[in-house]
């Protein structure tokens, strides 16, 4: 055992930490929350050049060849930096083409997506706003050598500039839900795919994506016909984990600032951290974000080494999201008024704290998964 | 990040695991973890037959060096600890083992560890704390008992508290003042003492349910060779950090509780309320899945301590985040617990009382864990000044 980072994953960090500190402050994701695209495309450039996009994809399709432990080194200081932008929709979508892709799926998509020409997001909620397959109605029917997509999909990331849609679509109907779900890469520009920004807390840009008479060829099936379901569960999964890997970054900046901002901030003649009320709230801050740490660490490590943790994921998930919001609001109230402004930094890491929480299934969503896994019939 | 368990410490743990298991078979009734053991005879006998039985494979000096009849790593210990917890089984001198000796390891004289650390080894003798006193609790440096060097002897007078196991125990360690008339931290020696010495008085106190875990000790004019010393003299603070600096993982505690939420699914499953079992009700299964979570992270953030200290790297942050947060989540656990029970939630070990009435019993022990090893408060000002550097008002 040994909870170390390695030299490699290190190395990544402070690159990470060094790049986004210069190309990506806080003046550019303001003025990229108000923009329509919502990203930058000089910068998505740069971070393919670093290889980010391609960290997980096999050198053989021109990636890194990167563990799923060292995404998450990356997506922690992503989310202490906060990067607006498809990034982890372009790489949790890249999962089901690595898992279920065919050669010559992962031979035209992979290279693409590693030099940042190919942003991908996946469309998987709809009206119920559920994360569990019986939320899936939108249908592709079979016509010739193509399927037909009919229907909308909302909350969708990014789909506004995402070159490909991985579109979760029904193909078969009756119980269980599970069965007849198929997983269709969907050129976002085809006839009948019109999309819209719908304005959100954390102005991430989810979109609604209807869905008229969209023909896909068959040769676009992700997977097996009907059998989709799965690689959307594993999908979700690993999603799960590389948000809560972000969420971490994001509650280190909470406690970091607060902690920062308590020691100058002078009333009563001291520096208001020298005050109880206010250092034993930082201390349970900073023990929520350790257990968070070490928990996601010991569920990413588990993902690399390819063993079940679905349960884990789950506790992971629905562990964090309540950390992340609870530090986020406590890192407002303890900065007070200040805080409550627009021109503050801590209101962005608040607001995305409650997407990032509904990002991959929330609280109860995840706790009802563990309930499951912990044996309760 | 590894996690992974090498071959040799895979079958270590099953050994561990394996004789916890035969173990738990013998635990009396009365057993209802730990506490226990203090209060009733048939389980302080269950406990010496447990130390008994770990002695004879060495695991009560784990990670000892060999001179000392030590085996195994720091690794062993928490493997160890962590079956301990899951089987909920005594004899671990938590006083004697898991304080006392790796504090005579670092501080004390060749002598004294030749002397008192095999008795230890081989389960023989248990020990008690005495430090906190009426008056000097979390600012335990302002205690008054008095150890007035006389001769070869000191001779003690005063009144310590809050003893967990001092009816029971066989020797005692504890800090009093060598040196009344020296500044604060600089005017106390941390003693060994025979608890049979004359002068002592040991009073049991009740806690609040009315078990008696725990005692008061008086000592008039109570004479203890003065070798019996660890540190130097009147230095006897720096002894008490270096204990302290010993902070456990808790991942002894949070097994048990990992078990405990099994077997409480196991009575979730198969116990109806209003005609389906209570496994059924979204307000159970949420609930105890919160608690599963927050369990996950008490187990990832103890091996995260587990992990420092075997490189000797030992972070005071994060063994008090470890200890703030496992103690508040068994306070949840007792009352979510006892409150899924319904009104058997209040039954005291009977008939009536489903699952022997460990939770009615957990209702009320959780305290000892969030007030006693330095209070949460405490915990929580570790973080924030030795931590954080945040500024310490005076």
């Amino acid at each position: 055992m040994d909870l170390r980072f390695t030299e490699t994953q290190e190395i990544l960090k402070k690159m990470a930490r060094d790049f986004l500190t210069t190309e990506c402050p806080k003046t550019l994701v303001r003025k990229l929350e108000q923009s329509t695209e919502g990203y930058s495309p000089e910068v998505w450039k740069k971070t393919a050049e670093l290889g980010w996009m391609g960290l997980i994809i096999p050198e053989e399709y021109g990636g890194m060849g990167y563990s799923f432990q060292d995404l998450v080194v990356l997506l922690e200081e992503i989310g202490r930096n906060i990067l607006p932008g498809p990034f982890i929709a372009t790489v949790t979508s890249t999962f089901p083409i690595l898992q279920a892709g065919t050669e010559e799926q992962k031979k035209e998509l992979l290279p693409k997506i590693a030099q940042g020409n190919l942003i991908l997001t996946t469309a998987l909620l709809e009206g119920d706003g559920v994360f569990d397959a019986s939320g899936v109605a939108v249908k592709a029917t079979p016509k010739g050598n193509d399927f037909v997509i009919n229907g909308t999909k909302l909350f969708v990331e990014m789909a506004h500039v995402a070159n490909c849609i991985l579109c979760v679509a029904r193909t078969k109907d009756g119980a269980p839900s599970q069965k007849g779900i198929t997983l269709f890469l969907v050129d976002s520009k085809a006839p009948g795919i019109s999309c819209e920004v719908m304005p959100t807390t954390a102005a991430d840009k989810l979109c609604e994506v209807a869905f008229k008479d969209v023909a896909v060829p068959k040769k676009n099936i992700l997977g097996k016909l009907d059998e989709g379901w799965p690689i959307v569960e594993m999908m979700l999964r690993k999603g799960a984990i590389a948000k809560c890997a972000e969420s971490i970054g994001a509650i280190e900046t909470c406690v970091e600032m607060t902690v920062a901002y308590s020691k100058e901030r002078v009333q009563y003649e001291r520096a208001i951290g020298s005050f109880q009320a206010l250092q034993h709230k930082f201390a349970d801050m900073w023990t929520a974000m350790e257990t968070s740490r070490y928990l996601v660490y010991e569920v990413a490590w588990m993902e690399s080494e390819g063993l079940p943790c679905a349960k884990e994921a789950s506790m992971a998930k629905a562990y964090v999201n309540e950390v992340y919001k609870d530090v986020a609001k406590w890192a407002v109230r303890l900065h007070g008024a200040i805080a409550t402004s627009a021109d503050h930094d801590i209101p962005f890491y608040y607001r995305r704290g409650k997407a990032a929480d509904i990002a991959f299934g929330n609280t109860d969503f995840h706790r009802e998964i563990v309930a499951q896994k912990m044996g309760l019939a | 990040m590894d996690l992974a368990l090498t071959e040799e410490q895979k079958v270590r743990k099953r050994e561990f695991y394996d004789t916890c298991k035969e173990l738990e078979k013998r635990k009396p009734p009365t057993f209802l973890g730990f506490e226990t053991i203090y209060e009733d005879e048939k389980c302080w006998e269950y406990n010496l037959h447990c130390a008994r039985e770990f002695a004879k494979k060495g695991w009560l000096a784990l990670g000892w060096p060999p001179e000392y009849g030590g085996k195994g790593d720091m690794m062993d210990r928490v493997l160890f600890a962590e079956a301990r917890g899951y089987h909920s089984v005594p004899g671990v001198d938590i006083f004697g083992v898991q304080m006392l000796a790796p504090t005579l390891l670092q501080a004390a004289s060749e002598e004294i560890k030749r002397e008192f650390l095999p008795p230890i080894a081989r389960g023989e003798v248990m020990w008690c704390e005495l430090w906190s006193e009426p008056n000097a609790g979390s600012d335990l440096a302002s205690l008054s008992t008095t150890a007035i060097r006389k001769g070869d002897e000191y001779v003690i007078n005063g009144q310590k508290t809050w003893n967990t196991g001092a009816h029971k125990a066989d020797w005692g360690f504890g800090v009093f003042k060598t040196d009344p008339a020296a500044r604060k931290h600089h005017n106390m020696t941390f003693i060994l003492l025979d608890m049979k010495t004359a002068g002592i008085t040991v009073r049991p106190i009740p806690y609040l349910d009315g078990h008696a875990p725990y005692c008061e000790v008086y000592f008039d004019d109570v004479h203890v060779p003065a070798k019996n010393i660890v540190g130097q003299e009147h230095e006897g603070w720096a002894v008490v950090n270096l204990l302290a600096g010993f902070e456990r993982s808790g991942i002894n505690e949070i097994m048990t509780m990992i078990r405990g939420l099994e077997d409480l699914v196991e009575f979730c499953n198969k116990t109806k309320r209003h005609g389906e079992p209570l496994s059924k009700n979204p307000l159970v299964r949420n609930r105890l899945a919160e608690l599963a979570c927050q369990l996950e992270a008490a187990r990832a953030l103890a091996y995260r301590v587990a992990d420092l200290q075997n490189r000797n790297e030992m972070s005071l942050m994060d063994a008090a985040a470890g200890k703030i947060f496992f103690s508040e989540l068994g306070e949840r656990f007792a009352f979510v617990a006892t409150d899924i029970l319904g009104p058997y939630g209040q039954v005291k070990t009977s008939r009536w009382a489903p699952l022997d009435g460990v939770w009615e019993r957990m209702f009320h022990e959780h305290f000892i864990t969030t007030v006693s090893m330095g209070t949460n408060e405490i915990q929580r000002n570790i973080i924030a000044w030795y931590g954080l550097g945040l500024p310490r008002i005076r």
